[in-house]
């Protein structure tokens, strides 16, 4: 009892000492944060009325942006295809799958914005660095998710097979398949939810979609535009998510 | 002199970190066309047994051959040698969500062509194979319909048409009959022998009821504790051979329980 009182102080001491660290070291001068309050309602003010005439911007950017989705999408499932085969228990022994598990670690803990910055980088502006950046991101947990299912489904008919004289790949194609074929759908799908949230925003540092937009008029001060285009990316995301649901209700 | 589908020489195994060997030296011959039933407790031995004939275990010691290919203890069967002997599991062993005559296709995997077999473009007369088993087991009329949707018995008839459509010169048989009621467990094994007779293959099946061991079999092998306690013409199997298989005094002398009334 009294050393779990202890182990509290020392938490609750070292919460405290991080919190005042952050604070003095930003060096958050008091004065700005008592203004930010008008500054923040003039900004809102000139948000308002958003501006309705650039509809057409608005669909080119989102058609861009559903696009590099779905590109990305497919480039992912692609690779984790074989990167999935490569991760898992069933296929290839522990001395293979580990490393490439490790590998798929590191892809995803790379940020989407990082990666389509490099790819901005490397292949110029505009919608392909952002289907290569949501390709290669979506993969480090597509195919981690992939390996997974296939590890899930029942032995029983993978010992049937291999008793038939069936090979590796036999085994994968008519008994791991079939029976993880609905996980794939779910988990695919669900991929390409996320991908379509997080490409909303790959404009921002140059890598296509309706993000490019906002940067935009952000920046050349238009903010009662950047609110219209504000307002469609909520939309979409509302609309992904109600499409999301009625393909759950309808799978489960 | 009748060839041997089965020679087995001073075979022990032990599965990874156990104690007591699954199995321990033991010897045996089935000759080609027999029907032997593996009798015994769980725990004996038999689905070791079975498995390591099947050619999926490696690491024993001992001689086994089987239909004339002798096995290497170091490692599991090639499988190209796979074919000629089926296995049919206590737990069906098939593929749910797919159809019933994909699920006997399956059988025919190790004989088809590799890059057939891939595709899954079964060939016209695999097809004829398959169809034929579904009706050598009473289940034509389901060849369309998805496993899951039948009843244990039925599961119980695909496994045995995908291994009849495997076209197996020995069959082993794991419980085969254990997950089904009596009356279903009668009509499995009448379908199982017969269809094995009518194609001159061997068969071994094991089971934990004597009764059935009898009816079924030509010969019946008792086990317990990975050894053969008896080996007897299945006419000749006696209760006190049986009773003794499940009597338990002689395997913890003087921990036996006294019950108290």
């Amino acid at each position: 009892m009294r050393a779990r009182d202890q182990g509290g102080f020392w938490v609750g001491a070292l919460i405290a000492a991080v919190v005042l660290w952050s604070l003095i070291t930003t060096e958050v001068e008091l004065s700005r944060l008592l203004s930010a309050g008008p500054r923040i309602a003039d900004f809102l003010g000139r948000m308002f009325p958003p501006d309705p005439t650039i509809m057409e911007e608005i669909w080119k950017g989102s058609a861009e942006t559903l696009r590099i989705a779905i590109l990305g999408t497919v480039g992912a499932v692609i690779l984790s295809i074989p990167l999935g085969i490569l991760a898992s228990d069933t296929m290839v022994s522990p001395t293979l799958h580990r490393p490439v598990r490790t590998l798929l670690a590191f892809i995803r803990a790379i940020p989407l914005l990082l990666v389509a910055m490099l790819m901005v980088g490397a292949v110029g502006l505009g919608p392909l660095p952002g289907i290569i950046a949501v390709a290669f991101h979506a993969t480090g947990m597509l195919a981690k998710f992939y390996a997974e299912a296939i590890d899930g489904v029942g032995r029983a008919p993978i010992a049937a097979l291999e008793s038939a004289g069936a090979g590796p790949m036999l085994r994968l194609r008519h008994a791991i398949w079939p029976q993880m074929a609905p996980v794939v759908a779910r988990d695919t799908i669900f991929r390409f939810e996320l991908n379509l949230r997080e490409s909303l925003i790959l404009g921002i540092v140059g890598a296509g979609g309706i993000g490019f937009y906002i940067q935009t008029y952000v920046r050349s001060f238009q903010y009662d535009k950047a609110a219209s285009v504000t307002i469609a990316v909520v939309m979409m995301v509302i609309a992904i998510e109600a499409i999301n649901v009625a393909i759950r209700r309808r799978t489960s | 002199m009748m060839q041997n589908a089965i020679h087995i020489d001073d075979l022990s195994y032990h599965h990874d970190g156990a104690e007591t060997p699954a199995i321990s030296q033991v010897s045996l011959n089935v000759g080609a066309g027999e029907r032997v039933a593996l009798l015994g407790p769980s725990g004996a031995g038999k689905t070791t047994l079975l498995t390591l004939l099947d050619g999926r275990l490696r690491d024993w010691q001992g001689r086994v051959s089987v239909l004339g290919v002798p096995f290497q203890p170091s490692r599991a069967l090639p499988l190209a040698r796979r074919t000629d002997t089926g296995f049919i599991f206590q737990e069906f062993a098939l593929v749910e969500r797919s159809t019933v005559v994909r699920n006997v296709l399956n059988g025919r995997l190790g004989r088809m062509p590799g890059w057939r077999a891939l595709l899954g473009t079964s060939s016209r007369e695999d097809i004829e194979i398959a169809r034929s088993a579904l009706a050598d087991c009473g289940i034509a009329d389901l060849a369309d319909r998805r496993v899951d949707s039948l009843s244990g018995g039925q599961r119980q008839r695909v496994a045995i048409a995908r291994c009849l459509a495997q076209d197996p010169q020995l069959i082993l048989a794991d419980e085969p009959v254990s997950n089904l009621d009596p009356a279903r467990a009668a009509e499995i094994l009448t379908l199982l022998t017969r269809a094995a007779q009518a194609r001159g293959a061997t068969t071994v099946f094991s089971s934990h009821q004597p009764e059935l061991a009898r009816r079924f079999a030509d010969r019946v092998i008792g086990m317990r504790n990975g050894r053969i306690v008896f080996d007897v013409p299945a006419r000749d199997l006696t209760e006190d051979a049986t009773s003794a298989l499940y009597d338990d005094t002689d395997q913890t002398p003087g921990v036996r329980l006294k019950v108290v009334v």
